[in-house]
């Protein structure tokens, strides 16, 4: 797990410093218990029972156990990229499919794999394989990304960001 | 052998496209106590979600919330409501507290796909991020029916797969984010 402190100081990425084939530092999450899985559906008031109560999961759904939530990951990968981008870079888009189901016990890692990079009006951009790896090496969260890094001289990244006229 | 009966009527097709009313997606703006909870469930410790005065020296001049902490905010019921949780139950004991929990029809809200595949999956999600919002704003979301899709399942069976586009800006009609939701009704 990353510290306030780290989020504090983190150094910027540049995109001068980005290749094509890089992994950029992964982000570790767990394990998970129901307390955590609890604790999102409070927060967000998602009272569906497959994500709290283990014997309506089990028994009326057929589950092997309760369910992480798809809205909760939905939330951890912004959040990564986020991190990736900070202090002055954007996390500008991604898109991910939900696959393997995360129970309790389970260890997340959010990883993201550079797999091109391009100059676009003066600001660099960063495509990024995603994903979401599970303890056991399993994939539950594959997707694309596409962040915004600073040029080394060049100018800011605007915010709120405006895309290239060419998107 | 019978031919297979397509899961994408005519009367889902017309759907496609259809824009509900912009409303306000939350009741009081983005507050403080709600944004604590939700980074807490999220375990990001991000000192700009919740330290005033480092948050002031960042490029985004304040407080701001997580990515898509504002796709959430109108999920959560109104004060003053009919209790959704007791009135599912009572309805069903055995509720799987979603079904019956879904709020009635209201304003912002799209017409509901006429199936009669009911069992719904999360397929995934796209999303363009423009501006976090900060404390006080106040988020207005708009949806629409983007796609919908038909797939076949392994055994032969038909599946959709419908996409909701969601806009949500703030106050001033600054755009915050875009969120495509896909479910699988099978």
């Amino acid at each position: 797990m990353v510290t306030a402190d780290e989020l504090r100081k983190k150094p910027q990425l540049h995109y001068d410093d980005v290749a094509v084939g890089q992994s950029m530092p992964p982000l570790v999450i767990g394990p998970l218990t129901p307390t955590h899985l609890f604790r999102w559906s409070s927060a967000i008031e998602n009272w569906h029972r497959i994500h709290y109560d283990q014997s309506f999961a089990i028994y009326h759904d057929g589950l092997p156990n309760i369910l992480g939530q798809g809205s909760w990951k939905q939330s951890i990968m912004p959040r990564y990229l986020k991190d990736l981008c900070l202090p002055d870079g954007w996390p500008w888009k991604v898109s991910f499919q939900h696959r393997a189901m995360i129970v309790p016990g389970d260890t997340i890692t959010c990883w993201a794999t550079v797999t091109g990079k391009r100059e676009q009006e003066g600001l660099g951009y960063a495509d990024l394989e995603v994903g979401m790896r599970l303890q056991n090496g399993i994939e539950s969260c594959p997707g694309t990304a596409t962040i915004v890094l600073p040029i080394r001289g060049g100018r800011p990244v605007p915010y709120p960001f405006v895309p290239p006229k060419s998107a | 052998m019978a031919e297979r009966k397509s899961a994408l009527t005519d009367e889902i097709r017309v759907l496609i496209g259809v824009t509900a009313e912009r409303v306000e997606a939350n009741l009081w703006g983005i507050e403080q106590e709600d944004l604590r909870r939700f980074t807490q469930a999220i375990m990001d410790p991000d000192p700009r979600y919740w330290d005033a005065a480092f948050a002031k020296t960042t490029r985004f001049g304040g407080i701001v919330t997580p990515p898509i902490y504002c796709t959430y905010l109108s999920r959560k019921t109104p004060p003053g409501a009919d209790d959704p949780i007791t009135r599912a139950f009572l309805e069903n004991p055995n509720s799987d507290g979603i079904g019956g929990v879904e709020r009635a029809q209201t304003r912002g809200s799209l017409p509901p796909i006429p199936t009669d595949l009911k069992r719904i999956l999360n397929a995934g999600n796209e999303i363009e991020l423009y501006k976090y919002p900060t404390l006080g704003d106040r988020i207005y979301s708009q949806a629409k029916i983007a796609d919908v899709k038909e797939r076949v399942n392994k055994d032969g069976s038909p599946m959709l797969i419908i996409t909701i586009e969601t806009t949500y800006t703030d106050q001033n009609g600054q755009l915050l984010c875009i969120l495509r939701a896909s479910t699988i009704r099978r």
